[in-house]
């Protein structure tokens, strides 16, 4: 127990949490109020229902999509695509749903989940599979499919905006018995795909295989690791990721376009990297990523709540993830003093 | 442990130096304190949050100086207090714009002026924002779909057919023409390219190579036409129904005015050198600073003077040409603009 209790305290989640916390506080400490329109009731600015659910349903996107791409970075790879992967995963989904016709509620968001699921799926093995067959860089494979796939979705719509089927929205923006105007699906879906996620990486062998593989490469190779099979994995569950926010991104907003997520993927890898995703491989939890993903979200939503300039925005943001990447490596660095000192200290003592 | 709690203080120190470096000065804050009531709430104080399309682009940045005008100037005629909140994501985006709009109702605003990125995204907001109680008007791009009460702007259709039309008459009714066609998602261009293509049908001696769409950043939009014009070499006239590549210089000594001729839609100060070269003998002018005013104006009208207003309020064009030059050159001082040059204030 006690041993749980620290690991627990000692956790990179449990600082990010902390900070979360704190920025929560603060935000509410410093909001202000104002009246309900509705109840005439004096709600916080920050700390109402509508808000922290939209706090949490604006980083959800990014969250689901970060999970996916944490556990390439985990691998030592990289993925610039997943925006243009939710793009054309949501447009394909608008075209297949128009092109089927009318059918039942449930087919229909059945359907649009498989498209979206499916697209995405296809896509991430795409990338794994030049990623492995090509034997070139990630960055440099997945920022060639960022354009490649955002080009065929635009081509595909004909830069329309296509709005999504009702019923999707409806399964999206279902209130769950909160009442109107309270949208928890989102949110909900981010919680159990990174519950999801921390299972598959810290309890599944495949998990262990990424985390080993992104550790020490030649390690892995010298234990036998299938490597091209964890490299196509990753970057499948990447794609996966990408193709269930998209599913929930256009159900929640109603329509879709190739134009979708443009420039997301830089919050993506924001988010895995805040969450202390390591570039260059190793390290990283599906938790952290939905953590980092909240974060810069309440730092965005702490700009608009305080009534900063919102055009301060980028560079409070950039700012947050130096530093967060700075401390990471400097916490690491000191952690690593400090084992070393304790494995010196018996031989010292003898 | 330790290492950990220093790591969230740092971070969080981090965030609120962030934030403290933020400069308040240009964005309006509403009056409410910790532990205070709003006066969103009071009949005599009406909030309006202002989300347009991207603060980055010149045109909305008018339009945010006019409805801030109107908000002074309607605060004191009438004895109210009209405050705007400018929500404007920095780059263009349907999905953040739907964000702001809930972010707008969650912090007490009574109204929201929008232009709309992506009406498609935003229907939904729009349409959460009405059923709890906050009015949405719409200008320059619109959401029909929506239950927003009005809209205020140029009729697309008929922007694109106008401008194609004084083109079509620079160009005696003869020669090849290319569209500059901003992004290809925005609803409101796509149908200025529509008006432009119909009306160059009408003219059997122009030809349209295409309509080219970039990034709606003046850079991109220039190098667009410096590249199209290198593959078109035979073009001889520009259909602009987005005034992005005249915020460069850089056109100025790549066209040539002997050789091609440009309409553009949009009048602003960068613009209006190319009108004096003849590069561009006319600007039609979207009263850009209006859409705040106007906007403001008829949420004021709605909202306190419970005033019937029309669904849709039509915005008119202003043909900008050498003949008006001074007179519009002075319009735009007027309306906020500092960099008009001062030779144009003289005509």
């Amino acid at each position: 127990m006690h041993g749980f209790l620290r690991r627990l305290v000692g956790s990179q989640e449990t600082g990010l949490v902390l900070v979360v916390v704190l920025v929560t506080l603060v935000l509410t400490l410093l909001a202000g109020t104002h009246a309900d329109r509705r109840t005439g009731e004096i709600v916080n600015n920050f700390w109402n229902s509508f808000t922290l659910i939209q706090t949490a349903t604006d980083a959800s996107f990014f969250a689901i999509m970060a999970i996916g791409a944490t556990v390439v970075i985990i691998s030592g790879g990289i993925d610039l695509s997943v925006g243009s992967i939710y793009a054309l995963a949501g447009v394909t989904m608008a075209l297949v749903l128009r092109g089927a016709g009318p059918m039942s509620d449930g087919t229909t968001v059945l359907l649009g989940l498989a498209t979206c699921v499916g697209v995405g799926l296809l896509c991430g093995l795409l990338n794994g599979a030049l990623v492995v067959g090509l034997r070139v860089h990630p960055f440099i494979i997945t920022l060639g499919t960022m354009w490649m796939l955002r080009g065929i979705a635009f081509v595909a719509t004909k830069a329309e905006s296509i709005l999504v089927p009702p019923s999707l929205t409806a399964v999206a923006k279902a209130s769950l018995g909160l009442g109107g105007g309270l949208y928890p699906v989102p949110m909900l879906c981010m919680l159990v795909l990174a519950i999801l996620g921390t299972i598959y990486l810290t309890r599944t062998v495949m998990g262990r295989h990424i985390f080993a593989f992104g550790g020490n490469l030649e390690a892995s190779r010298f234990a036998g690791l299938s490597l091209a099979r964890i490299q196509l994995g990753v970057f499948a569950v990447s794609g996966l990721m990408a193709g269930i926010a998209a599913f929930l991104g256009a159900s929640f907003y109603g329509s879709t376009s190739s134009g979708d997520a443009q420039g997301y993927e830089l919050y993506v890898i924001a988010s895995a990297v805040v969450g202390g995703a390591s570039l260059i491989g190793g390290k990283g939890s599906a938790l952290g990523a939905m953590l980092g993903a909240l974060l810069i979200v309440l730092i965005r939503q702490s700009i608009r709540t305080l009534h900063f300039d919102a055009n301060y925005e980028w560079i409070v943001i950039g700012c947050a993830i130096i530093i967060a990447v700075v401390v990471d490596q400097w916490s690491t660095r000191v952690t690593a003093k400090r084992l070393s000192r304790a494995a010196d200290a018996p031989r010292a003592a003898a | 442990m330790s290492i950990r709690i220093a790591r969230g203080l740092i971070a969080l120190a981090a965030l609120g130096a962030g934030v403290a470096a933020c400069s308040r000065g240009s964005d309006t804050r509403p009056d409410t304190q910790a532990g205070a009531p709003s006066a969103a709430a009071k009949d005599d104080k009406i909030t309006i949050a202002v989300i347009a399309k991207s603060s980055t682009n010149p045109v909305f940045l008018a339009a945010r100086t006019g409805a801030e005008a109107a908000a002074k100037d309607l605060s004191a005629k009438h004895n109210i207090t009209v405050e705007v909140l400018w929500l404007t994501p920095p780059q263009e985006d349907g999905q953040v714009q739907a964000q702001r709009i809930q972010q707008a109702v969650n912090d007490g605003a009574d109204a929201i002026l929008i232009s709309c990125s992506d009406a498609g995204k935003v229907n939904g907001a729009i349409n959460d924002a009405v059923d709890r109680g906050v009015a949405v008007m719409t200008f320059d791009s619109d959401a029909p779909q929506s239950k927003r009460f009005a809209y205020y702007g140029v009729d697309d259709l008929k922007t694109g057919q106008s401008t194609m039309a004084e083109l079509a008459k620079l160009m005696n009714g003869k020669g090849k023409v290319a569209i500059l066609a901003g992004n290809q998602n925005a609803p409101n261009l796509q149908r200025r390219v529509q008006g432009a293509k119909d009306e160059a049908a009408k003219y059997p001696g122009i030809q349209v190579v295409g309509a080219f769409n970039h990034i709606e950043t003046p850079q991109d939009a220039a190098a667009e036409v410096v590249r199209v014009n290198n593959a078109y070499p035979d073009v001889r006239g520009w259909a602009m129904i987005g005034g992005w590549a005249l915020f460069t210089q850089t056109l100025l000594t790549d066209l040539d005015p002997a050789r091609i001729k440009v309409v553009a839609v949009d009048a602003l100060p960068a613009e209006l050198a190319y009108i004096e070269k003849g590069i561009t003998p006319v600007l039609l002018a979207q009263p850009v600073y209006q859409w705040g005013y106007v906007g403001v104006q008829t949420i004021v009208d709605k909202l306190h003077f419970k005033k019937d207003v029309p669904q849709i309020i039509p915005m008119e064009l202003v043909r900008v040409s050498k003949e008006n030059l001074g007179e519009w050159a002075r319009q735009l001082k007027a309306w906020g603009f500092n960099d008009v040059a001062a030779s144009y204030l003289k005509m």
